[in-house]
């Protein structure tokens, strides 16, 4: 991969935020994942063969669930002695009531907020776990993938839009698609409801294409620049002694976008949660 | 609308570029935060916020019950208001029947005073008339008295008493009309 000679620093960059069949650890191998025959749903064609998302999909869920029941054990365990959760639990348990009370609850209310709670909370650890795999080496960003953010952000817009009718009831959800304009009755009103109605429907659809897109966005965003950065070492990788300047400059700029990523791996988890949860409030309380 | 984009995207053997869309990775993606969401729900939140959960709930009881104590004061308050209020009235009703008992005793006893005066006013007119009455009398009789006294001593012979008393006095009364 390092061969100056025909390196292209795109490719690279293609390569390692782009899935792959292939788990590589260099310099000690890869890993081939098996490979499924793809299933023909009529013109949609799925391959379900397991990926390196996938792959570190699983391995975030196994982190997440892990590490949140190791955090409730030691709450459970604190609790039963009758002190307050100290450490890792400690953290846990306020990073968890943070997520349910300032995203959750505030922003779907007292009444509905408990419900959808679980799932705020869910997606909130999740997506953070899948943004820090990305920063770990040989890791990867599942989140980095269109596939897994859109699967995630249709799912919220199942949620919102079911949701929605179940609370509205049947006439209070077409409401919320041919909407009442305020100050007009007969047949303006009509005409403007129906007229209203595709920007209405498009709107319910923009929200989570933004959620999909941004979520994705600054996942590989973050890594393209970091690889961008490494890429220079490489460009100048045969001239000399200015090499390891060059090196020692991007080495040092790198690990600041690296804890910059930190940021925003936290940062993207938590716009993301918090979105879905304005998103199902709104649509909770549109009348 | 991606759908040309996941075709392309099996075709050379790997997934190049972070921008196709592998609707396989979708399903994976559904499946393993299900997963997360049930296991989360089921075993852990229960849980990591059980004891936070208790805690709240019995906060709001207890903030539940200091409301109903406080609604109940509340309602005591206006209770006693209410009666406070209610006496005050009595009190006033009292009052006001005493004043007017008291008033209507004075006129009675000034009206009775006012009687009892007159009476003892007229009474005494009455008397004063007949004092003087009598007084006019007893003058009288002295004058008759002294003149028949004088008469005596004038026509020096003792006349009959009780005729000449009368010519006297038929004289005197002469003399009084005449006043």
């Amino acid at each position: 991969m390092s061969d100056g000679a025909n390196f292209s620093i795109a490719d690279m960059m293609f390569h390692h935020t782009g899935d792959a069949h292939e788990l590589e650890f260099l310099p000690f191998g890869v890993i081939h994942l098996p490979r499924f025959e793809p299933v023909h749903l009529g013109p949609l064609v799925l391959d379900l063969s397991p990926t390196k998302h996938v792959v570190f999909l699983l391995l975030a869920a196994l982190i997440t669930v892990g590490l949140l029941y190791l955090a409730a054990n030691g709450i459970q365990r604190a609790r039963a002695a009758g002190k307050a959760p100290r450490g890792f639990s400690g953290l846990m348990e306020a990073f968890v009531l943070f997520v349910r009370d300032e995203i959750a609850i505030a922003n779907i209310g007292h009444e509905d907020g408990p419900r959808y709670a679980p799932l705020i909370m869910s997606v909130f650890f999740f997506i953070l776990t899948c943004n820090l795999l990305g920063l770990v080496p040989w890791g990867a960003s599942p989140t980095g993938n269109l596939a897994v953010t859109g699967g995630l952000a249709v799912m919220m817009l199942m949620v919102i839009e079911v949701g929605g009718m179940v609370k509205l009831g049947p006439k209070g959800y077409l409401g919320t698609i041919f909407p009442h304009v305020e100050g007009l009755s007969g047949a303006g009103a009509v005409a403007m409801s129906i007229g209203m109605a595709p920007i209405e429907v498009l709107s319910k659809l923009v929200k989570p294409f933004a959620l999909a897109v941004r979520l994705f966005g600054n996942m590989t965003a973050g890594h393209f620049v970091i690889l961008s950065l490494f890429g220079i070492v490489f460009l100048f990788g045969q001239f000399g002694i200015i090499s390891w300047g060059i090196g020692i400059v991007t080495a040092t700029v790198v690990t600041a976008i690296m804890f910059l990523e930190l940021i925003v791996a936290l940062l993207q988890a938590y716009v993301f949660a918090l979105l879905s949860a304005v998103f199902i409030g709104m649509m909770q309380h549109e009348h | 609308m991606m759908l040309p984009l996941l075709l392309a995207a099996d075709t050379d053997g790997g997934l190049p570029g972070p921008f196709q869309v592998n609707f396989g990775l979708t399903l994976w993606t559904w499946l393993v935060f299900l997963v997360v969401l049930i296991v989360l729900q089921k075993l852990v939140f229960p849980k990591l916020l059980g004891w936070n959960v208790e805690r709240e709930q019995r906060i709001a009881a207890q903030l539940a019950e200091a409301e109903r104590l406080q609604a109940e004061a509340i309602k005591g308050m206006e209770e006693q208001r209410g009666l406070l209020a209610a006496a005050r009235t009595d009190a006033q009703a009292i009052l006001a029947e005493a004043r007017q008992a008291a008033e209507h005793e004075r006129a009675t006893a000034i009206e009775k005073t006012r009687t009892e005066q007159d009476e003892m006013l007229a009474r005494a007119k009455r008397e004063i008339v007949a004092e003087r009455e009598r007084a006019v009398a007893e003058i009288r009789r002295e004058a008759v008295e002294l003149a028949i006294a004088a008469a005596g001593k004038v026509i020096e012979q003792r006349l009959d008493a009780p005729a000449d008393r009368k010519i006297v006095e038929e004289y005197l009364t002469e003399i009084g009309t005449r006043a």
